[in-house]
C-alpha cells in the first residue's frame, strides 16, 4: 500500500474508530450504574421493547463500527472515487459514524440507573434529532478533513474519438442484447418473499406488504437483459416495466471496463452512489456510460466491448443527425 | 449479441436477423446454451415486426443453430459450433451463386453429390 493509500484508508476509517473509542470511554465511565439487561430497542413512542446484555451490546457496537470502518477504508482505497466524489465519500463516513456513534452511546446513557424493564422515560425522541445534527456537523468536518489527503486523479480517457466503434452502413439499424442472469437473484427474491410473508403473518402487513411487493418487483428481474439500440441503454426484466433506461440524449460516451462491485458500488443489485449508479450483478467487465451530467451509469455484462462500441456508434450518428 | 438489419436491402429482414445470429456463432461471440433476446424485445429494439423476428428465429431453428422452447425462449443449441455456422454461410452463398447462374435445384444438388462422391 502506498503512503497516499494509507492516508486515504486511515481518514476513511478514522470516524468509526473515534466513535468506537467514545463509546468505550462512556462504557467504562457508567459501567457500574448500568442494569444487567440494557434496553436497546424502543417502539415508536420511545418505550423499550427489546433488551440485550451489557457485554453483548458492547460486542455488537464494536463489531458494527469496526466492520463499517473496514468497509469505508476498503472503498476509500479501491473504490475508484475521484476528486469531488472522494471528498463526499469521506464526509459521508464521518456523518454515518457520528449518527451511529451518538445513538449507540445515547442508549448507554438512557440505561444509566434504569430499573429492570427499561428506563422510566424510555428513549426520548430528541436523541434522534441530536444524532442527525451530529451527523451533519461531522459530515461537514469530514468534508473539510478530506482535503488533508490528495484526492485521486481521474485516470480515465475522456477523448470520445479514442473509443471503439462498429462500422454501420447508412440506414442500417443495429441493436445489441445480452442476458445478465446471476444465480443469486432468484435466491434474493425468495428470501424477500419469505420475509414478507413471515413478517406479515407474525407482526403486521404494513412492513410485510411492502417487503412482499419488493420481492415481486425484484422477481420480474430474475433473468434481466441489457439492450443497446437507437433508444439508448436499457436493463429490463420479464415485463416491459419496470425497467432502467438511459436514453442516448443523456450520454456523453460509453466504455467497457472492469468494475468492482463491493469497492465501487458498495454491493450488488441496482446501486446508486455519489457520482455513479448501475445495475451490478457481479464484479468484472461492464458497460460504463459517462452521462452528460458528469455522472456514470454501469451495467455488468459479458461482451461489454461490443455493447459500448455500438453505443458510441449510435451517439456519433445522433450527433451528425443521420 | 449484435443484430443489424438494413431496411433498404433486398434481403428479407427475417433473414438479416438470422444472418446476425449466424455471424455471431461463426465468430465465436456466443457460446452454446446462450439465450437469444425474446422476439418482442428484439422487435422493439430494431423497430421491426415481432413476426419478422420469429421468421428469422424459425429459420435458425431449421438450420439447427438454435432451439425454441415454449416459455423459455430461444437458445443456441449444444451443437452450434463456429464451424457449423460458417458451413451454413457457405451453403447459403453457394445457393445464391447457383441462382444467379440460373441453375436448377437438381443441377446444384448433382454438383454437391458429385463433390461428396469424389
Amino acid at each position: 500500500m502506498t503512503s497516499k493509500n494509507l492516508g486515504r484508508a486511515t481518514l476513511a476509517a478514522l470516524p468509526f474508530v473515534l466513535a468506537l473509542l467514545a463509546e468505550l470511554a462512556v462504557h467504562m465511565t457508567v459501567k457500574d450504574r448500568l442494569p444487567a439487561r440494557l434496553a436497546v430497542h424502543f417502539e415508536a413512542g420511545g418505550t423499550a421493547d427489546g433488551y440485550m446484555g451489557v457485554g453483548a451490546h458492547l460486542l455488537y457496537t464494536a463489531t458494527s463500527l469496526l466492520v463499517l470502518g473496514a468497509l469505508w477504508a476498503f472503498i476509500g482505497v479501491n473504490g475508484k472515487l475521484y476528486g469531488r466524489s472522494h471528498r463526499w465519500f469521506i464526509g459521508g463516513g464521518f456523518a454515518v459514524a457520528a449518527f451511529l456513534g451518538y445513538l449507540l452511546t445515547a442508549v448507554l446513557f438512557v440505561n444509566v440507573d434504569a430499573p429492570e424493564g427499561g428506563p422510566v422515560d424510555g428513549f426520548p425522541l430528541r436523541h434522534i434529532v441530536v444524532a442527525l445534527g451530529a451527523a451533519v456537523l461531522a459530515g461537514a468536518l469530514g468534508l473539510a478533513a478530506s482535503r488533508l489527503v490528495p484526492a485521486p486523479e481521474d485516470p480515465r480517457d475522456r477523448d470520445p474519438a479514442s473509443r471503439d466503434r462498429i462500422v454501420l452502413a447508412d440506414g442500417e439499424v443495429a441493436g445489441w442484447a445480452r442476458g445478465i442472469g446471476a444465480w443469486w437473484v432468484p435466491v434474493a427474491v425468495l428470501v424477500l418473499l419469505a420475509a414478507g410473508v413471515t413478517v406479515g403473518l407474525a407482526q403486521n402487513w404494513f412492513i410485510g406488504g411492502p417487503l412482499l411487493l419488493l420481492g415481486l418487483v425484484a422477481g420480474t428481474f430474475c433473468r434481466p437483459h441489457v439492450t443497446v439500440d437507437r433508444r439508448g441503454l436499457t436493463v429490463s426484466g420479464l415485463l416491459p416495466r419496470p425497467r432502467v433506461r438511459v436514453p442516448l440524449e443523456r450520454m456523453a460516451g460509453a466504455d467497457s471496463r472492469a468494475v468492482n462491485a463491493l469497492a465501487e458500488y458498495g454491493g450488488w443489485g441496482y446501486r446508486i452512489r455519489p457520482e455513479r449508479s448501475g445495475v451490478i450483478t457481479r464484479s468484472g467487465e461492464a458497460i460504463v456510460v459517462s452521462l452528460t451530467s458528469g455522472r456514470e451509469f454501469a451495467v455488468t455484462v459479458d461482451d461489454s466491448a461490443t455493447g459500448a462500441a455500438l453505443l458510441n456508434t449510435l451517439l456519433d450518428r445522433q450527433r451528425t443527425g443521420r | 449479441m449484435l443484430f443489424r438489419v438494413d431496411p433498404t436491402s433486398t434481403v428479407p429482414l427475417g433473414d438479416q436477423i438470422a444472418a446476425s445470429v449466424r455471424r455471431a456463432v461463426a465468430e465465436g461471440a456466443v457460446a452454446p446454451g446462450e439465450r437469444l433476446p425474446a422476439a418482442r424485445v428484439l422487435a422493439e429494439s430494431l423497430g421491426v415486426n415481432v413476426h419478422t423476428v420469429l421468421r428469422g428465429y424459425q429459420r435458425l431453428r431449421e438450420e439447427g443453430l438454435i432451439e425454441l422452447r415454449r416459455g423459455r425462449g430461444a437458445a443456441i443449441t449444444a451443437g452450434a459450433s463456429p464451424q457449423r455456422a460458417r458451413l451454413l454461410e457457405h451453403v447459403r452463398e453457394a445457393v445464391a451463386d447457383a441462382r444467379d447462374l440460373g441453375m436448377t435445384e437438381d443441377e446444384l444438388l448433382a454438383l454437391v453429390r458429385g463433390e461428396l462422391n469424389a
